[in-house]
């Protein structure tokens, strides 16, 4: 170790890291507030305070956007692929906060309301570590301190037997995904020598141009390594624990877990498959794109046959997680499609499979968050989450009815909405990396997946309605559900502006791999 | 008997590895599941030290006291949802609790 590096540590760049650092102040002064406030001002406080903490972290990431460097001796990385998934990850969790702000606050046998926040903030600093990380050390902590916050975020109605049998599924099986990964993690640094993606990559490249012996090891590795992210962003067939993790958590944390542990899930995995093991692209791209085939296919199969509309949607993210999976298989570093791209003064190409995986994740925050949002809505007025609490809701509120409509349709990929431009970059990130089956399979599961979407809408539509909902006023929700709807009709209408960025930064990463790599 | 090496800590570790995860994937107790997990939790310890031992690298050992720590915190959060859970269903049988099905 050489001593500018020691020196890195001692006195790292700190304004580098300023969004992560003002997630990590909100969680301590949401805790200050939790403790000293009186309870009465605690939802009005607690709640603008979460949300300007939020906005100010995504005020911050402006400074970075053209940033490629890296700091505490590598452990931490301010690239594209850091600004892109921190913009993700806030922006879930500013639509999180304001959709569950007034569910959380009247749900009976719960935890006090400044913990949800704590936890919320703690569960996207994790998040936010993950796609900020240069280290496998630091891709496990943060993982890990995302998936700890969201295990207690799934358990918040403790009160509740279901919310627990969730939350302990949800944990143990997280716990075993998080063993295999660190037992995968030691065998790649094991055999690389190093925990560090550019060096493991520098050395993995050396194996496969032949100037070092390969060893089979590396392959048992790799394949604990999918297994255990596997878990994480809960492809088939290690979603066991989705289902029962979100039918039980409160619905709007549902819509948090199946966005922010996700996109930590894929942040990890881009840092390590495509950072780190990315010179042995041409061994695990064929086993992500059969678990995203299997993902695809049965995520959606199964939904088919739920009543219970949460259940339903697991199911959907599982799928979701399928197809961007695709994007993540048709990732090559040798294509030579991309767009050129430069950045302080390095120029490399972006990679149409990681920018259609990226703008995959950030269309999904808007539309699921926005589809639980709904049930939430639903939930506050006196009704449950069978299909048939949704009767009739398109003459009760025709307004809810039409936000939840644009999102079950944005779901099932109709233009102009923003969930067809996401599918559509993945098919054609696919096509272009020689994955015509891919596609095909894509193209398929997303029709099958039309059954069980439009049947929502059918019953808000066409059934009569059961009861009368109850008067209740949500303020925050319905502006939440509002701006969640607009931007799901704008985003999709200006897709071309925001694939851009995705564009830019996942061609920042690659000029970031290309400078580590000389 | 020969001098030890890595290969025998690295055989350690996988024995202690499969035991873990046999157990998980047998045991029908949550709390001898949990232990079964923080077993392959410290089976990965393991091989990090051999190998940072063998490399005479300090990465490994900067690593293991990370996923220590981190196993604390899981020990911490998960005996408090168990506890929680068997307060409402007596029961830490996870054949017994299955009120979330399809």
């Amino acid at each position: 170790m050489n001593l500018d590096l020691s020196l890195d540590l001692i006195s790292p760049v700190w304004r580098l890291t300023t969004p992560q650092l003002i997630v990590f102040f909100l969680a301590l002064v949401l805790l200050m507030l939790d403790a000293f406030l009186p309870k009465a001002k605690h939802f009005t406080v607690l709640t603008a305070v979460s949300i300007g903490g939020y906005a100010a972290a995504i005020v911050a990431l402006y400074w970075q956007h053209d940033k490629n460097e890296s700091t505490f001796n590598g452990l931490f990385r301010a690239d594209g692929l850091t600004v892109f998934l921190s913009l993700i990850l806030l922006c879930a969790a500013i639509l999180s906060v304001m959709t569950s702000a007034s569910y959380v606050d009247r749900l009976e046998g719960r935890m006090p309301l400044g913990e949800f926040y704590v936890l919320l903030a703690f569960s996207i600093l994790g998040a936010l570590l993950v796609a900020s990380a240069g280290n496998l050390i630091m891709i496990f902590v943060g993982i890990e301190l995302s998936a700890l916050a969201t295990y207690v975020l799934a358990a918040f109605a403790k009160r509740r037997a279901t919310a627990l049998e969730g939350a302990m599924k949800y944990f143990l099986l997280g716990m075993f995904a998080s063993a295999l990964l660190v037992y995968g993690m030691t065998w790649v640094y094991g055999i690389t020598g190093s925990t560090d993606l550019d060096q493991i990559a520098a050395h993995l490249q050396g194996v496969v141009t032949g100037s070092e012996s390969r060893q089979p090891e590396i392959l048992f590795a790799l394949l604990l390594v999918v297994v255990g992210l596997g878990f994480k962003i809960a492809a088939v067939p290690f979603h066991m624990w989705t289902p029962d993790a979100y039918d039980g958590a409160p619905t709007p944390v549902t819509g948090f877990m199946s966005v922010a542990p996700k996109a930590a899930g894929f942040a990890a995995i881009l840092r390590l498959l495509v950072q780190g093991l990315g010179p042995l692209r041409d061994d695990w791209y064929l086993l992500i794109a059969i678990l995203a085939t299997l993902t695809m296919i049965f995520g959606n199969l199964v939904a088919i046959s739920q009543r219970n509309v949460k259940r339903m949607l697991a199911y959907s993210s599982i799928a979701h997680t399928g197809y961007m999976m695709v994007g993540l298989a048709a990732y090559n570093s040798a294509s030579g499609e991309g767009r050129f791209v430069s950045l302080a003064g390095d120029t490399a190409q972006s990679d149409p499979g990681i920018t259609s995986l990226l703008y995959y994740l950030f269309a999904y925050a808007f539309v699921n968050i926005g589809a639980f949002a709904v049930i939430t809505w639903v939930q506050h007025r006196g009704r449950g989450m069978l299909l048939e609490d949704f009767a009739g809701l398109g003459q009760t509120n025709p307004l809810a009815a039409f936000a939840m409509t644009i999102f079950m349709v944005s779901l099932m990929g109709v233009p102009p909405l923003l969930g067809f431009y996401a599918k559509y970059y993945v098919i054609v990130a696919a096509i272009n990396a020689d994955l015509l089956w891919l596609a095909v399979a894509v193209v398929l599961a997303s029709a099958l997946s039309a059954y069980f979407y439009l049947r929502v809408v059918a019953v808000m539509y066409f059934s009569a309605p059961s009861r009368e909902l109850r008067a209740t006023s949500t303020p925050l929700l319905n502006a939440g559900i509002a701006l969640m709807a607009v931007a799901n009709v704008a985003l999709g209408l200006f897709s071309n502006q925001v694939l851009d960025l995705a564009d830019f930064w996942s061609g920042a990463m690659t000029v970031a791999q290309a400078v580590a790599s000389r | 008997m020969g001098e030890l090496g890595v290969e025998h800590f690295l055989s350690l570790s996988a024995a202690l590895f499969i035991i873990g995860m046999m157990g998980v994937l047998i045991r029908r107790n949550i709390l001898i599941i949990f232990m079964c997990v923080e077993l392959m939790l410290t089976a990965a310890n393991i091989s990090l030290i051999a190998f940072g031992w063998q490399m005479h690298s300090l990465d490994g050992q900067v690593f293991v006291l990370f996923t220590i720590a981190i196993a604390a915190a899981e020990a911490a959060v998960g005996l408090a949802i168990i506890l929680a859970l068997s307060r409402r269903v007596h029961t830490v049988d996870v054949a017994e609790i299955h009120e979330l099905r399809d």
